[in-house]
């Protein structure tokens, strides 16, 4: 039990965030995120190799891309992107997919039912560039869109109180 | 991987992306409350409240007891601990992810800097 609330507490501090600083120009993370000869070659778990990335960078615009599990299971994934400026923020719905396009649940977890709103920014520091990823699992309605919008950019602190709370009631309980 | 209904965590996540019924949800964690006492803090109609509070029924993170007219609400945790393993999980892809990027930004660099020195 008492792991599995240290555990919590550590997700509770910041639930939906993931920086990372990398030792290259921003200009050339920008690349490696945005070219999908480049994309192909990090994206995805240990492991796993990108076979196919179909780019299309605009608002309204898709990547589909496919990785090969060790397993050598195919994992298709959509992104729908809805901001892109170049070279600091790039924001799409995030989902995984079949080949043809079509949304789907995740392929080796059932329980990867969702789309994610993700906002990725690029910013420099020192000639270093700070990655800064949020996300939010929504059902990627307009409404759910908007209300993550507006919720921006407290989005994460307001759900890092309620997993801070929660963390407490489960911890007492 | 999570093992755990998605329509279940559907729900869950549904029922979370609202910053009301997220604060409902705080005030619950606190302690068991009656449907008006949790309707106070908000400027909003009592069946307004309770249309959040069946989406939160339904997703499973409020349970609802009546005592004769009294009906009491009480925070159910098991749904928000299947949600925040499936949190982990989406972690764990991207930091990995992040790690296969560092490298590739490191090789790709040292091969500029062999292919034209200065």
């Amino acid at each position: 039990m008492s792991t599995q609330n240290n555990r919590i507490e550590t997700i509770a501090a910041q639930p939906f965030i993931i920086t990372r600083e990398f030792a290259a120009s921003r200009e050339l993370v920008w690349k490696a995120w945005t070219e999908p000869e480049r994309l192909r070659q990090w994206f995805g778990p240990k492991g796993f190799t990108g076979t196919t990335f179909k780019l299309d960078l605009r608002p309204g615009g898709t990547l589909h891309s496919c990785l090969r599990a060790p397993d050598g299971k195919e994992m298709w994934g959509k992104w729908v992107f809805q901001e892109v400026r170049p070279p600091e923020l790039l924001v799409w719905v995030h989902s995984f997919s079949d080949k043809d396009g079509g949304i789907t649940r995740h392929p080796l977890s059932p329980a990867w039912p969702l789309e994610l709103l993700t906002e990725t920014t690029f910013s420099e520091r020192g000639g270093k560039t700070v990655v800064t990823l949020k996300w939010i699992p929504v059902n990627a309605t307009d409404e759910e869109i908007k209300t993550f919008n507006h919720a921006h950019p407290g989005m994460a602190q307001g759900w890092g109180g309620t997993f801070d709370q929660l963390a407490g009631y489960l911890a007492k309980n | 991987m999570v093992n755990c209904s998605p329509q279940l965590l559907d729900r869950t996540f549904g029922a979370l992306a609202d910053p009301t019924r997220r604060r409902m949800l705080e005030r619950l964690a606190h302690g068991d409350l009656c449907v008006t006492d949790l309707a106070r803090p908000y400027s909003m109609s009592l069946p307004a409240v309770s249309k959040h509070l069946r989406v939160l029924e339904k997703a499973g993170l409020v349970r609802r007891r009546r005592r004769g007219r009294v009906h009491s609400l009480k925070l159910e945790a098991r749904p928000m601990q299947q949600a925040q393993a499936w949190i982990e999980e989406y972690r764990k892809f991207w930091e990995e992810s992040f790690d296969r990027l560092d490298q590739y930004l490191k090789d790709l660099q040292a091969k500029e800097k062999n292919e034209h020195p200065k």
